[in-house]
């Protein structure tokens, strides 16, 4: 059994159709990635798996149990987390507290160790995505890129069994790219069965931590494969840089 | 050994209830409070505080609704009006005090929030603002006008509530009714900031910031909205029973658009989104509206001999909505915040004057 499997899912934007016939299987404790060029669908794809849109056709499964239709609170629970492509931090709330929100959840509530309280656990989580030393701060004034971790710690708060991330180094400098990579293969390391799925623009960096990636071109999957694979793959390569080179 | 339990059990609700941010300042606001029946106002100026306090519990459970899950009514009077006449139609049927009547309007009240709360929490922003002010319009017709009015009393409402403290005599009936608001208002407003600042007052806010976010965080938003919802109809209705056995009538102005603007007015004023804001608003707004405007203004007129014409009652509201249009210019975040803020910069520059800033502070009592 897979821990994802997604069966033609497919999604319609009036005439446009944004995810056409994908199909794919996630297993447990694997990373997998998922790119193609700007519009692609990719996007789209998350948001049909996390429930915050309702696929047109197609199933999807999480752990054997259906989980289309639900509602999204739902589908954490079930033990998908995710992340947002551009960062939604509780604006008013400290840091600290933007992570005890996911922890108030029954599923982060249920995680909670004896004699472990909420703000301890959500000091560890901090502290494992390196923000610990701004966790008093007003989300409102911290940086881009802690708002980026935060956005993990937030996820991770609910201890899933599939972690999903838009785009987790979108709009980061080199150096915290590099940390945040090596943030995302410890917590691999961590949780060994923990299934990972990624999206990501910056290939350089997702090809070095994944270990399968899949390929959207205009809604529908080209290919699939291990990353030396897709780099040499014909197909993808001339839906990135176009024909004749 | 009692002693021992005695001063535990203390010093645990001196933790949970005097834990308020700016406490020398809320301690001061409430010695003033309590002494205010002595320092020998006339019986006009007791009235103004009583209705000022029924006025900030109706404002601070509004801001819990509005301040900090973001779930904007405009119709927050529904509540007023049911409170009002659920207890005026227990004692008008069954006869019953209103020790007993209050209760079970507050059970009414809660009930109704969660069924006024359903239908409207599937809508967002200034729709839910528009379905919300819906339900106090069609409350006030069904009193004043519709068949069923004579149940209601119709256009005069049911009236000769009994009092609070029928037994006493009318001065001393005054002062009794006085602290007795102020108990309830300083328990409801302890009960608001206490939910506001929990756990689930977090969650709150992340609703009010972001409710896609929260529902990412694998919350449950439709349960909080409504919860917020229910403690902030629950102490509305409190208000209202308050207000209907202190003038001792229940008529349909209580579903009018005043009572759905007041806690707005109120709780601009002093700081949305503070609990304590809207308590300081509407202790300023009775005085500036049954003070300035009531009396002073017309003495003035008369000195300078200008004749105030009658329809100056109605022209108050305006004078208001120019009040609160500068206050949001000038101060956006009320009163009441603007205030604590200046005495905790002052407090800061003390501090960093005598070893560096706070941050420090915190680190040296650590070491110890």
């Amino acid at each position: 059994m897979h821990l994802l499997e997604v069966e033609n899912l497919t999604k319609r934007f009036g005439g446009l159709t944004a995810v056409k016939n994908v199909s794919f299987n996630i297993d447990e404790g694997e990373m997998v990635g998922l790119i193609g060029p700007n519009g692609a669908g990719k996007t789209t794809l998350f948001n049909l798996i996390s429930g915050f849109l309702e696929p047109d056709s197609g199933t999807v499964k999480f752990e054997g149990e259906n989980i289309m239709g639900l509602a999204p609170h739902k589908i954490v629970n079930k033990g998908i987390a995710r992340t947002f492509q551009v960062v939604r931090p509780f604006r008013h709330l400290p840091v600290i507290a933007n992570v005890m929100v996911a922890l108030k959840s029954p599923r982060g509530a249920r995680k909670i160790e004896w004699l472990k309280t909420m703000e301890r656990k959500a000091a560890d989580l901090l502290e494992d995505v390196g923000i610990s030393e701004l966790a008093l701060e007003p989300a409102e004034n911290v940086g881009h890129g802690t708002l980026k971790r935060l956005e993990m710690a937030k996820a991770l708060a609910t201890e899933p069994d599939l972690l999903m991330l838009d785009e987790p180094f979108g709009g980061l400098n080199p150096l915290e790219t590099d940390f945040l990579t090596k943030s995302i293969m410890r917590m691999h390391l961590d949780e060994p069965s923990r299934g990972i799925f990624i999206v990501e623009h910056k290939l350089y960096a997702l090809m070095q931590i994944v270990q399968r990636v899949i390929v959207l071109h205009q809604g529908e999957k080209i290919a699939e494969g291990t990353p030396e694979e897709i780099a040499k793959n014909k197909t993808v390569i001339e839906v990135y840089m176009g024909k004749g080179i | 050994m009692v002693k021992n339990y005695l001063r535990r059990a203390y010093s645990s609700f001196a933790a949970h209830v005097f834990d308020i941010p700016p406490r020398l300042m809320s301690f001061l606001f409430l010695l003033i409070l309590l002494i205010i029946p002595f320092i020998g106002l006339g019986q006009y100026y007791l009235s103004i505080m009583i209705y000022a306090n029924v006025l900030a519990i109706f404002a601070a459970s509004w801001d819990l609704l509005v301040g900090r899950t973001g779930q904007i009514s405009l119709g927050h009077a529904i509540f007023f009006g049911i409170g009002g006449y659920s207890t005026a139609l227990l004692f008008k049927f069954l006869g019953l005090p209103p020790w007993i009547t209050i209760p079970i309007a507050l059970l009414v009240g809660s009930s109704a929030a969660l069924l006024i709360g359903f239908p409207c929490l599937r809508v967002k922003g200034p729709y839910l603002a528009l379905v919300t002010m819906a339900f106090p319009i069609i409350m006030h017709s069904i009193v004043k006008w519709s068949p069923l009015s004579h149940i209601f009393g119709g256009e005069f409402g049911i009236r000769r509530l009994p009092a609070f403290f029928a037994f006493l005599p009318i001065r001393q009936q005054r002062i009794a009714e006085y602290y007795l608001t102020l108990i309830l208002l300083f328990i409801a407003s302890v009960i608001i900031y206490k939910i506001a600042n929990s756990k689930t007052g977090i969650v709150f806010v992340s609703i009010l910031d972001d409710e896609v976010a929260s529902k990412a965080c694998g919350i449950n938003v439709t349960k909080y909205k409504l919860m917020s919802f229910i403690v902030s109809g629950l102490f509305g209705t409190l208000a209202g029973c308050l207000q209907a056995h202190l003038l001792k009538v229940s008529n349909p102005p209580m579903f009018e658009l005043f009572w759905s603007f007041a806690p707005i007015i109120v709780t601009f004023l002093g700081g949305i989104g503070t609990i304590y804001g809207p308590l300081v608003g509407a202790y300023i707004y009775y005085i500036l509206d049954k003070y300035f405007l009531t009396i002073q203004l017309p003495k003035l007129c008369e000195y300078f001999g200008v004749a105030l014409p009658d329809e100056f009652e109605y022209a108050k509201l305006l004078i208001f909505a120019l009040i609160v249009l500068i206050l949001v210019i000038k101060w956006p975040r009320g009163i009441a915040r603007f205030i604590t803020d200046k005495l905790e910069d002052l407090e800061e520059a003390r501090d960093f004057d005598e070893r560096g800033p706070r941050i420090w502070k915190r680190y040296e009592k650590n070491d110890k």
